[in-house]
């Protein structure tokens, strides 16, 4: 009776187990006891990038101007960096980490849920990388030389002084400005300037205007040089006193050729945002309109700086954002307290924003975008429910054929079966609470679903054996025990070979493969789990000697077993 | 009982042929490979309002000059858009070009691999072939390490790779039969099939051999080999075709409401999974006997 009393805690076990299974699984049967329902519906499965909605983004990491020994270090570095921006960002469980290519250095970053995808990569994307640079040799190639210049400016002044002597003469003056002023702000208006108060222009105009006693209407005898070129002057109007006095003129501009400011050629001098300690605003130069933002060196970057700026006095050193410059200023002393500061034009917002971006971090490494999965929320939503549906459909045919072929082991098949659906739902939800969460992606599902026919194998395994030892006229219990001992070996070695299979394709690493290949190797796993005990179990507890006369039960023919016990 | 080993000539002349065929289309065809192997990006595009016509995109699009750009239509609210890209920023404008155009679009999707990627996927693919092999074949040896009489266990070992082979080179041939007709793509998740459908295999061909082995283990020395081969594949057949039957069952569910994303992995298990029990009924037990029987020859 021990034998029967062991048999009957195992097989109360077994229906504890496919309790639990489906309450987990399905929490909606106990609605009605909300605590149990409420620590029950807390378990989720971790839903993968591809049913959720989310993006996974593989960067290339460029190390080849770090030095060999601190790539790890800068790695680690880009990784927190990211990770703070991407915190910024407001996204839940971000996944970013980094891995080893071949040589290859790759950040991974995975976010999920996220809404506007693309709104989401440009904030990882708007990467901050800083770099200091110092001035190289010149780029000359768009200099024109000094005599052509010189020559071309003498026909300009001439051309001045023609146009000035026609407007001297009567011609029309706003005819005049529109043919041939190249004052791009006013010659279609006939150089018309508007009413300005003193102040407003370059010096030699301004003095011209305000101090050349010219009547209403008179223009002015002498053609004004100024910065921009020759100008002919004309007084149109005036009105206000003092201070307030305004003057309305309109003038003809045969503009100066200069040649562009040097381009500068800046290099690369090592120093960038990773040596940065911090930044921030600062309005004590200029004033409340316009900020600068003050920069900190830490001990490398101080060092850096000081002999940077000690090597380039008179210079100019370029402040790069994200390969922009964003101001080149001179440099007046060598400069050892680590501090600098860049006055670009910006607005109070822009300067709070750029603090902010270079305190997250400036990236020690540029990335590179080289691979990118991305799925609308919406279109995992769809996915989800295919995919589920199928499962649905595929586990509902199975358990048609299974009931309709193997008629009462069938059914108890089916249990099985239900119970280890239910045992790989609560393993998925259950392992979010482990370091060894298992995310479900739709491969997984493919998985899941390939894996339910699977896991009926061994039980056909089982019970084809079985009915085998049945009709040799063995019975029913020794029977089933020698179906089980026989049916072991096929089901562990053929089983044996999935997983090795599955575990290569995790190696192969991709994310389609990973997940399909991890739900495999654990449906394996579990359907072997449930063949052996569960189905035995059920089968040795519920099956007796009583079914001997009913042998259809179990898709056994009476005469077949006669038949084999006359051989 | 039925006497399979009987009809082995035609399981040759039917794998033979099929086996053939398939590696001239392989030859001749070759796979059409996915932005997985050549790099690229793969964009889904959903349209609020109506669905423009191909050309249309197209034409969105001509300015930006993409390489080889294919537009197809998904669902009835939705554009495929593939081409093969530099760099990101191409997908960034392709999106802004085709979003400024069209109004309410959604980025569905997208699929994008650099080449060095897609370099990289290629021969880590390769390299799981090559090692599944590896181990499948490591495996069965060591699986049929007790057998030696009357056919060595490494002919068992020969057997199963060898059916294996066909399965797998079948599946490879239909996808490049629908490859060159129906453009289908082969990428990452078509190797996945591929060593799903090895594990598969072999899976099958162990249980039909290990009753072999078991037969002869304590078979009386009366029955001829390939009565006993024979004989071991009745046992087995039943299960062979349920099992078979429930993961084609499966298959097929995937394969009809699993999706569009997932039809063509599901598509390929089912081949490989289909060929793959025929193969072990019909073929690996069948070398098995013919090995023998050139043994007896000698």
């Amino acid at each position: 009776m021990t034998l029967r009393r062991r048999l009957s805690i195992k097989f109360a076990l077994v229906l504890i187990l496919a309790l639990t299974v489906g309450l987990i699984s399905y929490p909606k049967t106990v609605s009605r006891i909300p605590p149990v329902y409420n620590a029950l519906n807390k378990l989720k499965i971790n839903l993968g990038l591809d049913l959720q909605g989310g993006i996974h983004l593989e960067y290339k990491a460029d190390t080849s101007k770090i030095d060999s020994s601190k790539i790890d270090e800068s790695m680690q570095a880009v990784q927190d960096v990211i990770a703070r921006r991407v915190n910024a960002f407001g996204v839940a469980e971000p996944t970013i980490y980094t891995t080893k290519s071949g040589s290859d250095r790759r950040l991974i970053v995975e976010l999920a849920g996220v809404k506007d995808i693309n709104q989401a990569k440009n904030l990882i994307k708007e990467t901050p990388f800083l770099e200091f640079k110092a001035e190289g040799s010149a780029d000359a190639s768009q200099q024109i030389p000094q005599n052509v210049l010189d020559q071309m400016n003498a026909q300009a002044k001439q051309k001045a002084e023609d146009l000035l002597k026609k407007a001297l003469a009567g011609e029309d003056f706003a005819q005049l400005a529109k043919d041939n002023s190249e004052d791009p702000g006013s010659k279609d208006n006939g150089g018309d300037l508007g009413f300005v108060k003193k102040g407003a222009f370059v010096p030699e105009f301004d003095k011209v205007l305000f101090e050349g006693n010219l009547k209403d209407g008179e223009i002015y005898n002498q053609v004004v040089e100024t910065q921009f070129g020759w100008h002919i002057i004309k007084k149109i109007e005036q009105r206000g006193e003092g201070d307030n006095l305004e003057i309305h003129a309109a003038h003809i501009l045969i503009a100066k050729k200069a040649n562009p400011a040097p381009k500068k050629n800046y290099v690369s001098t090592g120093l960038t945002g990773k040596n940065l300690s911090s930044a921030t605003v600062d309005f004590r130069n200029q004033g409340l309109s316009e900020p600068e933002v003050a920069l900190k060196f830490d001990s490398d970057g101080t060092k850096l700086f000081a002999d940077l700026t000690k090597n380039n006095i008179g210079k100019s050193i370029a402040i790069y954002l994200d390969g922009q410059i964003i101001s080149a200023p001179t440099v007046q002393a060598e400069i050892t307290n680590g501090e600098a500061v860049i006055t670009g034009n910006f607005s109070v917002d822009e300067a709070n924003n750029l603090v902010k971006r270079l305190n997250e971090g400036a990236l020690p490494v540029p990335i590179n975008l080289v691979s990118q999965e991305s799925v609308d929320a919406t279109l995992g939503g769809v996915s989800l429910a295919t995919s589920l549906k199928a499962g649905f459909i595929g586990l509902g045919l199975v358990v048609i054929f299974m009931l309709s072929y193997y008629r009462f082991l069938g059914l108890i098949a089916v249990f099985a079966l239900l119970i280890y659906t239910g045992l790989m739902i609560s393993v998925f939800k259950l392992s979010s609470l482990t370091p060894w969460s298992i995310t479900l992606t739709l491969p997984g599902i493919a998985g899941f679903i390939l894996s339910i026919g699977m896991a009926v194998d061994a039980n056909i395994l089982i019970f084809e054996r079985t009915k085998e030892e049945i009709r040799k006229g063995r019975n029913i219990l020794g029977a089933l025990d020698e179906g089980f001992k026989r049916a072991w070996t096929s089901i562990r070695d053929g089983n044996l070979s999935s997983i090795l299979t599955s575990f290569i394709l995790i190696e192969l690493g991709t994310g389609f493969v990973k997940g399909f290949a991890v739900t495999l190797i654990v449906g394996v796993l579990l359907s072997m789990f449930t063949a052996v005990t569960i189905s035995r179990t059920l089968l040795k507890y519920i099956l007796g000697e009583w079914i001997s006369n009913k042998l259809w039960l179990v898709g056994v023919k009476q005469e077949d077993v006669m038949e084999t016990n006359k051989k | 009982m039925y006497n399979i080993i009987s009809k082995t000539k035609y399981a040759y002349i039917l794998s033979g042929t099929l086996t053939i065929l398939s590696v001239v289309s392989i030859f001749v065809w070759g796979l059409k490979f996915g932005i997985d192997f050549t790099g690229g990006t793969v964009m889904e595009v959903k349209f609020a309002q109506n669905v423009p016509v191909n050309q249309d995109v197209a034409d969105v699009l001509r300015d930006l000059n993409l390489n080889s750009l294919t537009i197809q239509g998904k669902g009835a609210d939705s554009l495929l858009i593939s081409y093969a890209s530099v760099d990101d920023s191409v997908n960034q404008t392709v999106w802004s070009d085709i979003s400024s155009k069209y109004a309410d679009t959604t980025q569905s999707a997208v699929n994008y691999r650099d080449s060095s990627v897609s370099a990289e996927l290629k021969t880590k693919s390769l390299w799981a072939l090559f090692w599944a092999a590896v181990g499948i074949m490591a495996f069965i040896a060591w699986a049929f390490r007790k057998v030696s009489r009357p056919v060595q266990s490494w002919k068992y070992g020969a057997g199963a790779v060898i059916a294996l082979i066909h399965d797998v080179l079948i599946t490879i041939g239909v996808f490049s039969v629908l490859g060159h007709f129906k453009g289908i793509e082969v990428g990452v998740p078509f190797i996945a099939a591929l060593l799903t459908i090895l594990g598969f295999s072999v899976h099958d061909t162990i249980v039909v051999y290990d009753r072999t082995r078991e037969n002869l283990l304590k078979g009386s020395s009366k029955e001829a080999f390939p009565d006993v081969v024979n004989r071991s594949l009745n046992e087995t057949l039943v299960r062979s075709i349920n099992t078979s039957l429930t993961v084609i069952i499966t298959l097929l569910a995937l394969y009809i409401f699993g999706g569009d994303s997932i039809k063509n992995f599901a598509l390929a298990l089912l081949i490989g999974v289909t060929f793959g029990t025929y193969s072990s009924i019909f073929v690996a037990s069948a070398l098995l006997v013919t090995s023998y029987k050139l043994q007896l020859k000698k």
